[in-house]
């Protein structure tokens, strides 16, 4: 274990993908630090590689230079499973396509990482998760059957249940339309008050990118400005 | 530009599966007609020809030249019946002339005495010497007049390839050299001679030469092929062609499977392309004129590739089947099957495609890009099950001969085709609300198979359907074997004993007990012959069929028995009651050829008698079982006081021959006919056909794999995203491996569940009323389905996708 302060460090990350014309880094040399329970918003132009960077802070891929501290832990040279033992239970997911698996209802897809991790009280722990996302009535739907503002709701009730201490969300409302993205994005940021997790925020709107504490602007895999 | 729209990214599955269509079609009808045509020429050594004219006058000289022309071989036969004196007293033979040529097809055998040796001969006797029927064998090495001419006999005719008609009725036979024929002087003005022209040569040969024989014949002459010929092998020839028609159909609706899975595949794939080109206004008609051209380009590209392997799979299967069938598979220089292969590929490539391609086309963009599944309409669903109705509709028009079996095998495949999912859906639904304590493992794993979006239900539904097409091969093809088998069994009598005196018949049986030699109840022969149906006189009748003319102008036995004779069967009436009243039980064919019905009243002279009864009863007779049987059986007290000799079958081993020397010393007036030459051959072709049935089999299985296989790749995406959700949530690899795994053996064990189900009762309509034979039920079927479907498609499966638990959770950020 790393000694260090922050919940997620970055020193002097880079990413490089291979293209037909070279190697090509989407993320270069990013130092950052997220202190613990900081709601923090990553901005950027389509392309700029801020889901990149998101990606890499949760440890869902490989860094090509760099370190990355998660949790206290180094994510440097670990294998995907090591990563994933990392994320285990202390970091939860909002997908922008939300990502639920079809077929299930709503009640099964909270419990299925809280069943990945072993965890106990499954069925009561669910049940509450959804209260919480006011979608207790539909806990038996499936997910097919939901609305887009719905499944939202279910992905974060899902990302919440297994209390993390870090919530990582990319574009959460990108696929709402304004109104519904708006309550989708209240649920959120009460939810995350309320449990003090930090969060990691990738977004290019400017309305939501306002309700972070800070603000990170990335061009061309570059970090520009915090504010 | 149309042509610079993007490629079908994954058109090479489907360009493989219709690779896999075009060269089923073409090598199954390359090979069905090479086997069809060996089959039919081992067949033709029943005929001693492949092809046979038959008339009551001399042949006219243009056929033989037209024959001659085509290529044909030719041989002439002339046989009628006269008699030679025996002991100073005549006997009735059926004396055949037959010239160099003869036999076409088969050989024949002689041998010096009747259990000597047999030899193989090319040709029958030299002029100036006749060979004589075993049953004739006392005059053997002696002098014998026929009409003005005196020849020499030192050989018996063991075996002539087409002794045909009914075993029982036969006068002895004397071979002769046509060339001696003229000097005899027996043909005279009025003799009722039987003329025969035989033909023999390549298939399009003969197919030329029918064609233009047909408009010459006259109305005496007649073609004869197969049908005509022995009994015995008409059922199982028949039968084996039905089978392959079947086998081919089957292996077919797996490859078809097959496009239909890969069709769907490159439609997902083509999704997100064809919206972002509508979106950029691209119309439809454009885009549906550009993915038709790329369909034309998988249909030649596939039908090239696909004809090349059919033509080239004759070669392995010549070389596996040489071998067995004992001589080489002759060779056929047509083009047809390639055609109806090309044309197979393009009907099922297009009406499984084109139905997809249509729904991706129409499918609104917004819906594609921003990833919302819409639930499937009820149009959409019936453009898709009503193109794929009238696809395999198309296929079996174009494949099949027999209309019945298509129509009966289209039902089958939609019954199937429309129950499977329904069961496969209610049964996950079912175990789906059985539990809901638990998610993960089983819920997650039903959920995964309940999903519409990965389309789970549809790939085992693809893939039951492969599994029951392998099986049902397998239980008919076992079924076919097993009745074959039935009806020649090892120990059926190879002999017959003939003009067995009434006060002999009790010693012979004796005789027969003692040496602990097998044989039949001994039957009594009435030579009879029809003279009047309900008072009218047979011959006034004017029959429009040869057989009830036969019937009416020939002479045949009459038996009685106490029982019905095993394998006959009451089919209208009663059988014979031993109550004093004249009864007759008549054979089903006579009865239809003589349009005769139950209570009709029949009149037989024998000799200067006669005898009139009553039809009681209508018997079916399994003909090929080589056992006794008789068109007429009466009771006992109509028959008892007329002239009659005996008939018994027995069972002699080589090793008992000398007891048959004894026998036929004590009895000399007794006459054996040996068929075991006969049965070996008939078993002989049995065999091979049998071969050919495994043959299909493979191909069936073939067929199946590739099924497989698609049905792996085409979930391989979807399973790829699970798989990196699962992992963004934190999954362990061996939580990511036993999805799989559990996931594969799951499907596994659904699909062989109701593909064994399936087999066991199409198998047993198929068998009970396309071939008519006794279904067996098979618990193996359900052991091999059960087991071979869970470990194939576990196996397979988790190999196939090893690579998705490599799979970045990154991949699930970027969609």
């Amino acid at each position: 274990m790393t000694e260090n302060n922050f919940c997620i460090s970055l020193q002097d990350v880079t990413k490089s993908v291979d293209t037909p014309d070279g190697p090509l880094d989407v993320v270069q040399n990013i130092s950052l630090n997220v202190d613990y329970r900081e709601a923090i918003v990553i901005k950027g132009a389509s392309g700029s590689g801020k889901t990149t960077l998101l990606g890499l802070m949760a440890g869902l891929d490989q860094i090509s230079a760099g370190e990355i501290i998660l949790l206290g832990e180094s994510l440097s040279d670990r294998t995907e499973e090591q990563r994933s033992r990392i994320r285990a239970g202390k970091v939860g997911f909002v997908f922008q396509s939300f990502q639920l698996v079809q077929g299930a209802t709503a009640l099964q897809n909270v419990m299925l990482p809280l069943e990945l991790g072993g965890m106990e009280n499954v069925l009561e722990v669910a049940n509450i998760s959804l209260q919480q996302v006011g979608l207790e009535s539909k806990k038996n739907t499936l997910v097919d059957h939901l609305s887009g503002g719905e499944q939202q709701r279910v992905s974060i009730a899902r990302a919440f249940a297994v209390k993390p201490l870090i919530l990582f969300a990319d574009e959460p409302t990108g696929n709402l339309d304004a109104k519904t993205g708006r309550q989708v994005a209240d649920i959120m940021f009460r939810l995350r008050d309320q449990s003090g997790t930090t969060l990691v925020l990738v977004t290019h709107e400017s309305e939501l990118a306002q309700r972070g504490d800070r603000q990170i602007l990335i061009e061309s895999g570059r970090l520009i400005d915090q504010s | 530009m149309v042509s610079r729209l993007p490629k079908i990214q994954s058109y090479w599955l489907m360009l493989i599966a219709t690779v896999i269509t075009i060269s089923i079609v073409s090598a199954s009808q390359l090979i069905t007609q090479r086997i069809s045509l060996l089959l039919d020429r081992q067949a033709s050594e029943l005929l001693a020809a492949d092809l046979v004219l038959v008339s009551n006058h001399p042949l006219d000289k243009k056929y033989e030249r037209q024959a001659k022309e085509l290529g044909l071989q030719v041989a002439h036969t002339v046989s009628f019946r006269t008699a030679i004196f025996v002991d100073d007293s005549p006997q009735l033979v059926e004396l055949k002339a037959v010239d160099s040529n003869y036999p076409l097809r088969g050989q024949l055998k002689n041998s010096r005495e009747v259990t000597a040796d047999q030899i193989n001969v090319q040709q029958g006797p030299e002029t100036g010497e006749i060979w004589l029927d075993p049953k004739l064998s006392q005059l053997i090495d002696s002098s014998i007049a026929l009409g003005s001419s005196e020849f020499e006999a030192h050989w018996l005719l063991t075996y002539e390839p087409d002794r045909g008609g009914a075993l029982f009725n036969l006068a002895p036979r004397i071979l002769m050299n046509l060339d001696d024929l003229p000097s005899t002087g027996l043909i005279v003005p009025g003799s009722r001679v039987n003329y025969r022209l035989l033909f023999a040569g390549e298939q399009n040969q003969l197919a030329s030469f029918i064609q233009w024989l047909k408009p010459q014949l006259s109305e005496n002459e007649k073609i004869q092929d197969l049908e005509n010929a022995r009994p015995e092998m008409r059922r199982a020839l028949d039968q084996t062609r039905k089978f392959f028609a079947l086998a081919i159909v089957l292996t077919l609706v797996i490859a078809m499977v097959a496009i239909a899975i890969t069709a769907r595949y490159t439609a997902s794939c083509e999704a997100p392309k064809v919206a972002m080109l509508r979106a950029f206004g691209i119309s439809q008609k454009r885009l549906f004129k550009f993915y038709s051209w790329q369909l034309a380009k998988v249909w030649v590209i596939a039908a090239v590739i696909g004809i090349g392997i059919g033509w080239l799979s004759q070669y392995p299967l010549q070389w596996a089947l040489d071998g067995w069938f004992g001589q080489a598979l002759p060779q056929v220089w047509v083009i047809r099957p390639y055609l109806v292969a090309a044309l197979v590929g393009f009907v099922s490539l297009a009406g499984f495609c084109l139905p997809f391609l249509f729904i991706v086309i129409q499918t609104p963009p917004m819906q594609v890009i921003r990833h919302v599944s819409s639930r499937q309409s009820l149009r959409r669903g019936l453009l898709l099950a009503g193109s794929a109705i009238i696809t395999v509709f198309l296929v079996l028009m174009i494949l099949m001969q027999d209309s019945m079996l298509a129509v009966m095998t289209l039902l089958l495949l939609l019954i199937v085709a429309l129950v499977l999912p329904l069961i496969f859906a209610l049964m996950i639904k079912s175990l789906l609300y059985s539990s809901k304590r638990n998610f993960w493992l089983r819920q997650y794993l039903l959920s995964r198979l309940n999903s519409s979006t990965r389309g789970a239900l549809f790939v085992m539904s693809a893939f039951s359907l492969a599994l029951l097409a392998i099986l049902m091969i397998a239980v008919v093809k076992d079924d076919l074997l097993t009745s074959w088998r039935t009806q020649l069994p090892d120990d059926i009598p190879n002999y017959f004993l003939f003009n067995i005196p009434s006060d002999e018949v009790s010693e012979i049986e004796r005789f027969f007990e003692q040496r602990q030699i097998r044989s039949s109840t001994a039957y009594p022969l009435v030579r009879t012959r029809l003279t009047h149906i309900n008072g009218n006189i047979v011959n006034a009748i004017d029959f429009t069929d040869h057989r009830a003319t036969h019937f009416a102008t020939h002479t045949f036995n009459v038996s009685y028995a106490e029982n019905l004779p095993d394998e006959n069967k009451i089919e209208a009436g009663e059988w014979l009651q031993h109550n004093g009243e004249p009864q007759l039980s008549i054979e089903q064919g006579m009865a239809n050829t003589l349009l005769l019905k139950i209570g009709d009243i029949l009149t037989f002279s024998i000799g200067s008698e006669t005898m009139e009864a009553p039809v009681t009863s209508i018997r079916s007779v399994l003909w090929e079982n080589f056992r006794p049987n008789f068109y007429v059986i009466t009771n006992r007290k109509l028959i008892a006081d007329l002239p009659q000799t005996w008939l018994m079958s027995a069972l002699i081993k080589s090793d008992q021959i000398s007891d048959l020397k004894q026998l036929v010393s004590n009895h000399p007036s007794v006459t054996l006919l040996d068929i075991t030459e006969l049965m070996a051959r008939i078993r002989g072709i049995v065999g091979r056909a049998s071969i050919a049935l495994e043959f299909f089999f493979i191909f069936a299985l073939v067929s199946a794999i590739v099924v497989l296989l698609a049905s792996i790749q085409t979930g391989k995406k979807e399973r790829q995203m699970e798989s990196a959700l699962l992992r963004a949530l934190s999954a362990r690899t061996s939580q990511l491996y036993r999805v799989n795994v559990f996931e594969f053996s799951l499907m596994g064990l659904l699909i062989g569940l109701f593909a064994a189900i399936f087999a066991s009762i199409l198998g047993w309509i198929i068998s009970a009323y396309f071939f008519n034979i006794d279904y067996h039920f098979s618990p193996a079927i359900w052991v091999y389905s059960l087991i071979s479907a869970t470990s194939i498609l576990t196996i397979a499966g988790t190999l196939v996708s090893r690579k998705v638990y490599n799979i970045s959770p990154m991949k699930i950020l970027r969609t």
